[in-house]
């Protein structure tokens, strides 16, 4: 049971990623209480898993840790992981919120030893990494992790594996009889940035995710650019882990199509274009071919779309790939499609081929929503006639990191006027 | 001086109103997904998305006396594809429909058997598998006919091994005044299939 | 305060297993003077952090070192209130998790630690917020009144803090009010522009105060404490203020350099903005005879994403040509609008837009425009068609429209010029150089900052005065000042209005920041501010030049003259001066010159080379943690000092440790250049240039050059750091020991 203080003067922000925790700082800042909750184990949320950002290809986690730091010396905000919400009742001015916490089966006592994770043999499927590895059943979500505590899988808590960690551990810190709680708190305003998940690439039936191993998604391949991911920060095949000599980036994979996502992700273009950078920089030799539909490359983000057609490795071709069909022996992939500016069937074989899949936004999803207007794609609105519940960055608008940070600091504004107007 | 392609609203004005699914063409974006998708693309001259564009440019000519609309074999993959949603396929046999009505007989074996398939279901409410390909083959003149008739002897005697063809003409199905009225009402409703 | 400190080492996570925790609570303190020291299995647990409690009720403790972990974790448990100082030695990640267990370099690689880390608390201060003698303002001043403004005045309203807008027209409105209709969210159909509505709704606020055919013509001081002077309508008035937002919007490309495209010579050739504005006032015409408009074609990216002219894409053209030909279609269902493109860039869910567009029956191709000209009374088009392959021409056009870009209203017709320093590379003849953007002298006349680093906010590259950051968009050179809108970035009406809820959000965040004496963005929080002993001061104005933020004016004499609440607390001005007289309460030249004397030298015939390793704190020290939780190894004989930034680096450190006996100085600085890393945008590019000059106090020593290196590296570079260490540590082998060893 979380001990937790609130009134309809504290700001709830839903969603610890880029977002949400630029809205809860902002206002906690300005001199606001404001409760944080995140959904994963860690604050940080999908911008910890990418390698760097466009354009100026630097690490997230230089700016995350800036944030955690500010986060630290700051009293005003309180923060939990692996916290969802439940049931959001009340109105602008005076929510009350239910919070439910799943069981971390370690407690504060944990000093990031590592104990446990040496001596548990069970693994799972990393979920950092997008299932490309296994990890320890008991494992630190990443190295970056904030708070910089371990987790236990549930799938261990109640068996002998979850017993040896327990005794392993010299410090109490494994309570393999936590269970799910929920605990109450007040609320003002409620700002809503649960961010998005990638687009189930699979649902292209004809790219062959899922099926042929070499299809892979952007998601994936900024994974195994990282030092920390699963290759080492090696781009491989995952068939064969050979480098590959030449790969393909497919945009639009889902986006920009009314059969799966009717807008665009405005987000794929550049992150291509700079995972294109990642190839050509370890890979001097391997040729690069982008298939675009439109390169939507704005403001000033056209210089580095500049500077990548510069590079006379990497070609960009306008077309929407038709089919891709996999070579059963050496796992390379034929594309078919047209060349669009000349008219050319494109007949082309791939090592790798990369899917520049788009954002999907999570929505509210609990029973008895509070009373927000999504559009048609599940996008919140932020209907000035509903104040009180404000969609923060990707829960808004598919976009980049640098106008998500700018959307949740209005957001945070917006909070404070609902409070404020009390 | 090198070719230049004035730019002509009219046709497309032309193609909106005559042709079946006509104006979902305004909706094509460029992709080029309709034809690497096709099966038929390398028999094409233009590929869809190109027909598309020429019509917007106003290339009537270059249209019409395309083969590639008449190519179409309603696989279907392009529509299942096209991220705008337009009806490939719908477009490429109405536009094959128009270009017949004009008198523009590209691929005459395809618009005839168009023709006779249009005229057997019509009749029947089935087709004859040997009165069909009959028909076609000989509207290309006696010698023409003989010679593609032989050419398909051994998928006839399969076919009628399988008895999937018959020798005795084929009946009309029940309820044939029914299913007449029908094909009426869809070619009321729709500015004509791949009917000569 | 009094101080009486207490040690507290933790021997959990390996810690006792690594080290002599009796020798090292001799060895480690013996220079100092501790009242207690004491060693727990588990300091963070509920048991260690209750006996520091109960040694600071019952002891008096008020100065804590916590022997233990990284200073990154734990920060929460051992925080014991805001009247305590507490020192982090790091002997887990740095000691016990990088170094091989009970060998002798370990233990004297703790003892250092702790030498360090009592040193630093010997030298630390309780920092006193910066408290001046007016009040405080919370008001906040927004110049321009554009559809940016006048939300930014309006959402700083409605939070219930006083604005002041200026605008410089005699209406407020900008762009905004000189449309017809506007494109945004939900991007199905066109959405009424609304200017009239906010505008009156901006004027009837009664926490926003208006002024009209106004200019800024100072702004002195800094955050809480601006004082304003403003002409309005001839009249001056001056009001306090506590933060600025900068929304002075965009001009259109001059569409005269555009003569290749028909402007300026065929009549009905327009440029978007036109086209607007006739729409706007009733019906759109052709120019030449004001007859009815029938066809038309639009040439998107005239000038934008052009090297030629603007470099960058504007953003909003594609959407703004797509609105207009909806116009024209309104006007004339018969007409064909021609949409001439390079990339169709409806991003999000503006895509709707395209469609809609689309739908309307207006026709995309995509290529440039090569030709445009007039045939027989009507405008003509020729182009390369990319997708047909082929030259095509489009006749019969009674209008051209020029999709023309956006420049932000702060760049400059020319560049300006000033005199440069003697013997400056690239100086004219008089000794002028231009102005880069990079420097607060660029930008047209807005704001007038009575600054000594130039009156506007140093641009990007292209002008526009906006973040370097991608994670902190409202990052800004000048504290207190956010720019918002267009002005920082070419952006449609619905990120503008975002945005200028962002900028008032921190325009108001930094007032209440400022009030209580605390710093803003990145050391968001810190109450300590540099103090100058003006009695020793040289007038070198080298503070006064480096500083990042232009914190510190200067009077005529060459004085500095500093204004804390435009302090970012990084140290810069502390690392440039010669004379050492810029002092935190927590943080100085005395304090970090101290740390490095505290370090032992062993003798050279023990072969245990020193090496002082400078980094900074954001990036460097966390990716040294990273390395310690990966178990992986480096050189025991290096000794890490974190600073600020590495730009409040100063040389005397260098000679000092060097005369000392230390064999080698390392500095890990953030990535500078074009796409700097630093938080302190230039601290770590300072601190390479100033080592540049080390090789004075090198060659007065008689040292060798290969001894002081500076080596960039980013958060993630653990896999690097060891390696990089180990490098150093074997070109030192080379170079041999110090001689000054033992003096």
């Amino acid at each position: 049971m979380a001990d937790v203080e609130t009134t309809n003067q504290s700001i709830l922000v839903v969603g610890g990623g880029m977002s949400g925790i630029t809205a809860a700082l902002e206002a906690a800042e300005a001199g606001y209480d404001v409760v944080l909750i995140e959904k994963n184990p860690y604050l940080g949320g999908r911008v910890t898993q990418l390698y760097q950002y466009f354009p100026k290809l630097c690490p997230p986690n230089c700016g995350l840790e800036i944030n955690f730091r500010r986060m630290r010396q700051n009293p005003k905000i309180r923060f939990f992981t692996m916290a969802e919400v439940a049931g959001i009742s009340g109105q602008e001015g005076d929510y009350d919120v239910t919070i439910k916490l799943s069981p971390r089966y370690v407690n504060e006592k944990c000093t990031c030893c590592g104990k446990c994770a040496e001596v548990c043999e069970v693994e799972i499927d990393n979920p950092f990494n997008y299932g490309m590895d296994k990890i320890k059943a008991a494992y630190l979500p990443h190295e970056f992790a904030f708070p910089m505590r371990y987790v236990l899988d549930p799938s261990i808590a109640g068996t002998d594996e979850g017993k040896k960690c327990f005794e392993a551990c010299e410090y109490g810190a494994i309570d393999l009889n936590m269970e799910a709680s929920t605990f109450d708190l007040k609320a003002g305003a409620i700002v809503w940035a649960a961010g998005w998940n990638p687009f189930e690439a699979e649902k292209v039936d004809y790219y062959g995710f899922g099926e042929y191993p070499n299809v892979i998604t952007n998601v994936m391949l900024e994974r195994m650019a990282s030092p920390s991911g699963p290759t080492g920060g090696k781009i491989l095949r995952p068939s064969d882990q050979k480098e590959a000599k030449n790969i393909a980036f497919i945009q639009c994979a889902g986006s920009r199509d009314e059969n799966y996502l009717p807008y665009c992700s405005g987000i794929c273009c550049l992150a291509s274009l700079k995972q294109t950078t990642y190839v050509r920089e370890q890979q001097p030799d391997c040729d690069v071919t982008i298939f675009f539909i439109d390169i939507r490359a704005l403001d000033r983000l056209e210089d580095f779309y500049t500077k990548v057609q510069e590079d006379e490795k990497v070609t960009f071709i306008k077309s929407k790939i038709a089919n891709i069909t996999e070579d059963e022996e050496t796992g390379s992939l034929l594309l078919e499609g047209e060349n669009t500016r000349t008219g050319e069937q494109i007949l082309m074989n791939f090592d790798l081929v990369v899917l520049a899949t788009g954002m999907v936004p999570n929505q509210i999803d609990i029973e008895t929503p509070p009373d927000v207007t999504n559009d048609e794609y599940g996008f919140l609105t932020n209907d000035p006639e509903k104040p009180g519940v404000y969609g923060a960055g990707c829960s808004r608008r598919p976009t980049d990191v640098a106008s998500s940070v700018q959307d949740a600091t209005a957001a945070a504004l917006k909070a404070i006027q609902s409070i404020a107007r009390r | 001086m090198e070719t230049m392609i004035n730019y002509d609203p009219t046709f497309a004005e032309e193609v909106f109103q005559n042709v079946d699914a006509g104006e979902e063409i305004k909706m094509c974006m460029n992709c080029g997904v309709c034809a690497g998708s096709c099966p038929l693309r390398h028999e094409m001259d233009y590929p869809p998305r190109q027909i598309f564009s020429l019509i917007r440019s106003g290339k009537r000519d270059e249209v019409l006396n395309s083969k590639s609309i008449m190519l179409c074999t309603s696989c279907y993959t392009c529509v299942v594809k096209c991220p705008r949603s337009i009806p490939v396929m719908d477009v490429m046999h109405g536009l094959a429909h128009y270009a017949i009505k004009q008198g523009i007989l590209t691929r005459k074996l395809t618009a005839s058997f168009g023709g006779e398939f249009w005229n057997q279901v019509y009749r029947l409410g089935r087709v004859d598998e040997k009165d069909l390909p009959r028909r076609v083959f000989f509207s290309q003149g006696l010698v023409e006919g003989i010679k593609s008739m032989l050419g398909f002897m051994d998928i006839g005697i399969r076919l009628m091994l399988h008895r999937r063809m018959k020798l005795l003409p084929e009946k009309k199905i029940k309820g044939i005044e029914s299913m007449r009225k029908m094909l009426d009402k869809a070619e009321k409703l729709g500015k004509g299939g791949t009917v000569a | 305060m009094d101080k009486k400190t207490a040690l507290y080492i933790c021997t959990g996570c390996g810690i006792g297993d690594a080290l002599d925790i009796e020798q090292l609570k001799e060895e480690g303190t013996e220079d100092f003077t501790i009242a207690e020291i004491k060693d727990h299995p588990f300091l963070c647990g509920a048991e260690g952090v209750e006996l520091i409690k109960k040694d600071i009720e019952e002891e008096g403790i008020n100065t804590i070192i916590i022997a233990a972990c990284s200073q990154r974790v734990n920060y929460d448990v051992f925080d014991f209130g805001p009247d305590k100082i507490v020192d982090r030695a790091n002997l887990r990640e740095h000691v016990a998790w990088s170094q091989p267990a009970g060998e002798e370099d370990t233990q004297m690689l703790a003892e250092d630690i702790l030498r360090l880390s009592c040193s630093r608390a010997d030298n630390t201060q309780l920092p006193e917020p910066y408290a001046p003698e007016e009040e405080f303002s919370k008001d906040i001043l927004v110049v321009g009144g554009g559809l940016t403004g006048m939300t930014a005045a309006l959402e700083t309203a409605k939070a219930g803090y006083q604005a002041i807008l200026v605008e410089r027209e005699a209406q407020l409105g900008g762009f905004l009010a000189r449309m017809k209709q506007r494109v945004t969210l939900p991007y199905k159909e066109l959405t009424e522009t609304g200017a009239e509505a906010l505008v009156n709704e901006v004027t009837e606020h009664p926490k926003i105060k208006v002024y009209t055919s106004a200019t800024v013509e100072k702004i002195e001081g800094g955050p809480g404490v601006y004082s304003v002077d403003i002409k309005s309508n001839g009249d001056a008035v001056s009001e306090r203020v506590g933060a600025v937002v900068q929304a002075t919007g965009w001009v259109p490309y001059d569409a005269n350099k555009l003569g290749h495209l028909g402007y300026g010579q065929l009549k009905d050739v327009v440029t978007n903005v036109e086209l607007e504005e006739m729409a706007a006032a009733g019906k759109i015409t052709r120019p030449s005879d004001g007859s009815e408009v029938k066809n038309a074609l639009f040439i998107q990216c005239a000038g934008s994403r052009d090297p030629e002219h603007l470099p960058y894409c504007s953003s909003v053209c594609c959407l703004v040509s797509m609105k207009q030909a909806t116009y024209l279609k309104e006007q004339n269902p018969e007409g064909a609008s021609y949409i001439l493109y390079k990339d169709v860039r409806t991003v999000g869910q503006s895509e709707d837009f395209y469609r809609k567009a689309q739908e309307d029956g207006n026709i995309f191709i995509r290529g440039e425009a090569v030709n445009v000209g007039e045939e027989g009374g009507k405008l003509f088009v020729e182009a390369d068609d990319e997708l047909l392959g082929e030259k095509v021409k489009v006749e019969e056009l009674d209008l051209v429209v020029l999709a023309v870009g956006m420049v932000p209203a702060s760049k400059p017709v020319t560049t300006p010029r000033i005199k440069a320093p003697a013997d400056t590379e690239g100086a004219d003849e008089q000794g002028m150089i231009e102005v880069l953007p990079d420097s607060g002298f660029f930008a047209n006349s807005a704001l007038n900052l009575a600054y000594r680093q130039g009156p506007e906010l140093p641009t990007l590259k292209y002008g526009f005065p906006d973040s370097h950051f991608i994670c902190f968009p409202y990052e800004t050179r000048r504290t207190g000042v956010y720019s918002a809108g267009c002005v920082k970035r070419p952006m449609e009406t619905a990120k503008v209005i975002d945005d200028a809820a962002g900028a008032a959000m921190k325009a108001i965040q930094c007032t209440e920041l400022t009030s209580e004496g605390k710093a803003v963005h990145p050391r968001a929080g810190d109450t300590s501010f540099p103090e100058f002993n003006m009695q020793r001061c040289t007038q070198c104005k080298r503070c006064t030049e480096e500083c990042p933020f232009g914190a510190i004016n200067e009077d005529e004499k060459a004085n500095p003259l500093p204004n804390p609440t435009r302090c970012r607390r990084c140290g810069v001005c502390m690392g440039a001066c010669p004379e050492r007289i810029i002092s935190f309460k927590n943080y100085s030249v005395r304090m970090i010159g101290q740390m490095v004397k505290a370090v032992h030298v062993p003798e050279e015939d023990e072969e245990k080379p020193r090496v002082i390793c400078l980094i900074c704190e954001n990036d460097a020290y966390p990716a040294l943690d990273m390395a310690g939780i990966k178990r992986m190894k480096w050189s025991p004989y290096v000794r890490f000092i974190p600073l600020r930034c590495l730009g409040s680096m100063n040389l005397v450190w260098i000679a000092d440790a060097l005369s000392r006996g230390i064999d080698g100085i390392l500095l890990l600085g953030c990535r500078h250049g074009d796409d700097y890393q630093c938080h302190f945008v230039k601290g770590s590019e300072l601190a390479e240039t100033r080592l540049g000059k080390v090789s004075e106090t090198l060659d007065r020593l008689a040292l060798e050059s290969e001894r002081v290196k500076f080596e960039e590296v980013g958060i993630t570079d653990y896999e690097r750091i060891p390696k990089i260490i180990d490098k150093f540590m074997e070109k030192l082998e080379e170079v041999g020991p110090n001689p000054y060893k033992g003096w």
